[in-house]
């Protein structure tokens, strides 16, 4: 009788403490919806990210049997082909600016492209984000906001950089909004994704239409990604155009992240310098007056 | 004498093991699955859908009744599962545990009924409902209506691997009963 009422009074212990744990999810899922507190985690998920994603160091088995020295080599080659497939994507890109280089005079020229190059450690293809995980971060020098590519093209931007490693945010993400212009037509739009493979081009602000099966590249509109970078073919799909995504076609399970754009914002009227006064008497200010 | 020893019921390890080994064996393989899952998941280019391995503890584990340790574990595996898949803090615990308490429940109306229809129907409405949450939760916290297609293959897939591998989930007897009977 005595060992019935113990069992019984265990078990409704047990149930308080599920309940409990259920609230305390609960809480935390709804604190998390004050922005103050959803950041106050973000450390913590970085630092995880950091432990998830950071390259383990070559084991004993692996410096004695030769994998390692095999593993080096391998990853030269994937860097050459890396290197190469870059160089073609920057062809590619280099063209369509040249054009606009022509097309508008006293255009200021791109900065160099500064990057690294990491490896994805985790893919995320859930029903809350699509992202990946890759192995660099703040300490290789990948930058905040940083645009991500592949062989085949654009991937991402950096959204949570850690010390060793960064949070890509894929273009194929539904969130992701990404101005994009047609290679040929020139026609401009904001792409949207889709699904894994695929986005959706909308908010078209021209009348004119895509060619089916032109190349898609980046706008630089909004100065997120810079402008020209491949981001795909599209195709129409009823009234849809629909972007088929070349980073899914050359993925070998690397990316480069470049620096963001930088656009330095233009200074107000009255912190302009003054310009030394020509004739001794009216100033630049003056004379826009 | 050597007539019945094929009569006799063959012990095997797993038969023998207690609750303890048994609940970490069963961490162990979600552990594992969950791991696997962090990488790049495409089988000759076609992507796979991976299941959520801590549904399988959070079903198995509470066909057995409420127990602390599985609640830990299943509180562990949802913190990672939502770093991972960059949900927010707290919504894969939640809804690891309320899978594990609807099968607690489940097996006490049922009174440890293991016939085909419970032990069919048991899973199915458990996942259900884990779907149900899953894709309410993403829904609600990325603003749009998700896609239910490739949540719904995952939940497929952790279904039919459930339906083979429920076994390892089983921890045998209750909390705090002993081996021979009652507690």
């Amino acid at each position: 009788m005595a060992r019935s009422g113990r069992s019984s009074q265990k078990s409704g212990a047990r149930r308080v403490t599920l309940g409990i744990l259920i609230f305390g999810a609960l809480a935390l899922i709804v604190a998390q919806s004050a922005p103050q507190i959803s950041n106050f985690f973000v450390p913590a998920r970085t630092t995880i990210n950091d432990r998830i994603g950071a390259p383990a160091d070559t084991s004993f088995w692996a410096q004695i049997s030769g994998q390692a020295e095999r593993e080096r080599r391998i990853r030269e080659l994937e860097n050459e082909v890396r290197d190469l497939a870059r160089y073609k994507a920057a062809a590619i890109s280099m063209a369509e600016r040249m054009e606009a280089y022509e097309r508008i005079l006293n255009l200021m020229g791109e900065p160099p492209e500064r990057g690294v190059t990491a490896r994805i450690t985790t893919v995320v293809d859930g029903p809350f984000a699509q992202t990946v995980l890759a192995n660099a971060g703040r300490l290789q020098g990948v930058e905040p906001g940083a645009i991500a590519l592949n062989e085949g093209g654009l991937v991402g931007r950096v959204t949570q950089l850690g010390d060793r490693s960064s949070r890509i945010l894929l273009v194929s993400n539904y969130q992701s909004q990404l101005p994009a212009l047609g290679e040929v037509s020139g026609v401009r739009a904001v792409m949207q994704g889709k699904d894994r493979d695929r986005g959706v081009l909308k908010d078209m602000p021209e009348e004119a239409e895509f060619i089916e099966g032109e190349r898609i590249l980046s706008s630089g509109e909004g100065g997120a990604f810079p402008r020209g970078l491949v981001v795909g073919t599209v195709t129409k799909q009823g009234n849809d155009w629909i972007v088929k995504l070349a980073m899914r076609e050359h993925s070998s399970g690397y990316v480069r992240m470049i620096a963001p754009p930088e656009i330095v914002e233009p200074l107000p009227e009255s912190e302009l310098p003054e310009l030394p006064p020509e004739d001794g008497t009216a100033s630049a200010s003056q004379g826009a007056q | 004498m050597a007539r019945n020893l094929p009569n006799r019921k063959r012990r095997t390890l797993w038969s023998q093991s207690g609750p303890s080994p048994r609940l970490v064996f069963g961490a162990a393989i979600i552990a594992i699955v969950g791991v696997l899952g962090m990488t790049p998941k495409e089988f000759f280019g076609i992507p796979l859908a991976w299941p959520f391995a801590a549904l399988w503890g959070a079903m198995g584990w509470g066909r057995v009744g409420l127990s602390l340790r599985p609640m830990i574990l299943l509180v562990i595996f949802g913190v990672m599962q939502d770093i991972v898949s960059n949900a927010p803090l707290g919504c894969f615990a939640l809804i690891n545990l309320l899978v594990y308490g609807m099968s607690a429940g489940i097996a006490d109306q049922t009174d440890g009924m293991r016939d085909t229809l419970v032990a069919f129907v048991g899973p199915v409405v458990l996942l259900s409902a884990a779907f149900l949450l899953v894709w309410g939760f993403a829904s609600i916290t990325s603003d749009h209506i998700v896609r239910t297609w490739p949540l719904l293959t995952s939940f497929i897939n952790t279904g039919l691997i459930y339906a083979f591998a429920n076994r390892m989930y089983d921890l045998g007897r209750r909390p705090g009963e002993s081996p021979g009977g009652n507690g």
